[in-house]
């Protein structure tokens, strides 16, 4: 079931009604919604709830242990072996296939080519998603940050919700669980919230990332060869911002629903492509997972503890496995590789500014400012086209396809096939959303909650209706389905 | 209704004095806020009902064959006759044919709706206008 439905919407009219009628018992509410939330999910194939539960189930029994366990060594024993458990099935269903194909071509390479048990495996929606937040229960349990949760109803809420289930945010535990504990609330400023992205996510989606996937991303990187250099650059821009939209549409409409249903989720998106560093680009892309694998992966690695040469190692490898999280390819390898190799660099090209030339105390000249706004826009320039370049290899079905890409650079006689006025102008507008204020939506948000319902009706009703009339015809499955 | 009745049984319940002042205050707001909401998702979907019936008719058309879906699929079809019939689908039609033609717009004809962005083209370029110039100008009317 996706967001952008007829069906979304009527099984949404029924959740609300239902999970608000139901709050003066908040058990019920919660098994309602828990039970929505299975539906949501098994639209796409009801085998693979069995899945959902059993990674629900880990989690759920490796908290109650650590709640049990006091001995150090047995604590540690009982999350290792969650997180493992937790690794193997989506090691399973994600690279199980990525791994044998490797394997063949690297026996082949040696002239040792083996008949390898190779399986059709589908790939269970959002499985990254679900996987991430149970071992994130797991070792916010381990670390005290949460309790361990009693009710089952709740883990599987917590892990299961359905705005957030198969493309995220990534949410906590400690963020989730408390909400769960208290009394359900609605206000105004939830309701305001909710319109203001729901309408935000939609536009994003069904306008913006449908118009330019199938006006330009998709013919430009189905075959690179054909087109010249200008629809190749207007083409890696309209990638970047149809991902954008995409998944920054899906995460405000996740996010909206979660808030008309009375939960608060955190931001997923702010803004990324004015980010000055590409250290600031991952403050703001994708948040809940940068800050996922900061929290799980980079600090247990030892973070910045153990001097330059191991926080250099440590920042390869999280975004390494970053990369790898994406997908099961080796183009999604290298973009994690080349953006943990930039953040490295990075980081020690500004340790040695700071160190051979730090910034002046005291306060700053009329040049000194300009120097700083020169500065602060190379910057937003050199990071957004870094990350297009990397967005390149992440687009590309092949590392044939990706270096084709980059060799049509070269050609720069030939007219524009693909980059109509209303296609750039579609990027142009996506990017200067990116310099507006950051809380116009908050602005937006305060500014109709007040309307009477007709209106707000109109707003939305009306907001609804012309998306769909604006929009190309057909649906189009959100990117990060596939992750 | 419903709300109503169960604010009511719960008041009774617990009484006034089991609840404070604030958690009645906030049980109070949501209470109107869900009552908003819930009128403001009808009235969306009854205008999308009457103004987008189209869609209507691409979901029921999704459905699998059967007594109860066929019943379900001729009344979309009608349902959707009807609000063409009355002119309501003409709207979405005109903003779709609108946005056909935005999107089959070429660079050369965006030049020629927008005069001043093809006199500043020129005049960045150091060169005639494309219309002080016979040659071009006959061009325009090819390229895409």
């Amino acid at each position: 079931m996706l967001f952008p439905t007829l069906e979304f919407g009527i099984f949404f009219l029924i959740v609300f009604t239902v999970s608000w009628s139901l709050r003066w018992t908040p058990g019920f509410r919660k098994l309602a919604l828990l039970a929505a939330s299975y539906v949501f999910y098994g639209w796409w194939d009801w085998r693979f709830t069995g899945l959902l539960f059993a990674a629900t189930m880990i989690a759920y029994l490796a908290g109650l242990g650590l709640e049990r366990a006091e001995r150090p060594a047995l604590r540690k024993w009982i999350v290792g072996v969650a997180v493992a458990g937790s690794l193997v099935i989506l090691g399973f269903f994600k690279y199980y296939g990525f791994f044998l194909t490797s394997l063949a071509t690297l026996l082949d390479g040696f002239g040792l080519a083996r008949d390898l048990p190779f399986m059709q495996i589908i790939l269970p929606v959002g499985i990254s998603f679900f996987t991430f937040q149970g071992i994130s229960y797991v070792v916010d349990v381990y670390r005290g940050h949460v309790r361990a949760e009693r009710s089952l109803a709740d883990v599987m809420l917590y892990i299961s919700f359905f705005p957030q289930l198969v493309a995220g945010p990534i949410v906590r535990a400690a963020d989730f669980l408390p909400q769960l504990h208290e009394t359900p609330r609605l206000t105004r400023e939830h309701l305001g919230v909710g319109t203001v992205l729901i309408l935000s996510g939609l536009f994003k989606k069904m306008v913006i990332a449908n118009y330019l996937a199938t006006g330009i991303a998709d013919p430009v990187f189905f075959d690179p060869s054909v087109v010249g250099a200008g629809d190749l650059l207007i083409g890696v821009y309209a990638y970047a911002v149809q991902i954008y939209c995409d998944f920054s549409g899906y995460s405000d409409i996740a996010i909206g629903v979660a808030a008309l249903l009375g939960y608060r989720f955190l931001e997923n998106f702010n803004q990324p492509y004015r980010a000055a560093s590409l250290q600031d680009f991952w403050r703001r892309w994708h948040i809940s997972l940068s800050s996922w694998l900061r929290d799980y992966l980079y600090i247990p690695l030892g973070g910045s503890r153990h001097g330059e040469k191991a926080t250099y190692r440590n920042l390869f490898l999280t975004m390494f496995l970053g990369g790898l999280w994406h997908g099961a390819a080796w183009t999604f390898v290298f973009w994690g590789t080349a953006h943990g190799l930039m953040l490295g660099l990075e980081r020690f090209v500004k340790s040695r500014i700071e160190r051979y030339a730090p910034a002046q105390a005291g306060p700053r000249g009329v040049a000194g400012m300009l120097g700083d706004g020169a500065q602060h826009i190379v910057g937003v320039m050199w990071t957004f086209h870094f990350v297009c370049f990397t967005w390149i290899f992440f687009r590309a079905d092949t590392f044939g396809t990706a270096w084709t890409y980059l060799a049509g650079f070269g050609h720069w006689g030939e007219p524009l096939q693909y980059a109509t006025p209303f296609l750039t102008g579609l990027i142009v507008l996506a990017m200067i959303f990116q310099f507006t204020p950051g809380n116009l939506g908050r602005w937006l948000a305060q500014g109709i909650k007040h309307l009477p319902s007709p209106l707000l009706a109109l707003l939305l009703g009306g907001g609804i209706w012309i998306i769909w009339a604006i929009a190309p015809a057909g649906v189009a499955p959100f990117i990060y389905f596939q992750f | 209704m419903l709300d109503l009745l169960q604010d009511f049984e719960t008041e009774v319940e617990g009484g006034w004095e089991a609840a404070s002042k604030a958690e009645l205050h906030q049980a109070e707001e949501t209470r109107r806020a869900v009552a908003r909401f819930t009128r403001v998702m009808w009235l969306s979907a009854f205008l999308l009902l009457f103004f987008n019936s189209a869609q209507l008719v691409t979901y029921v058309n999704g459905f699998e064959v059967g007594p109860v879906q066929d019943t379900v699929v001729a009344l979309g079809h009608t349902w959707d006759g009807q609000m063409r019939k009355n002119g309501l689908t003409e709207p979405v039609a005109a903003i779709r044919a609108e946005m056909d033609e935005l999107r089959a717009m070429g660079w050369e004809e965006l030049r020629a709706e927008f005069p001043a962005m093809e006199r500043a083209i020129a005049a960045f370029r150091g060169q005639p206008r494309v219309d002080d110039d016979p040659l071009r100008s006959g061009l325009r009317d090819t390229q895409g």
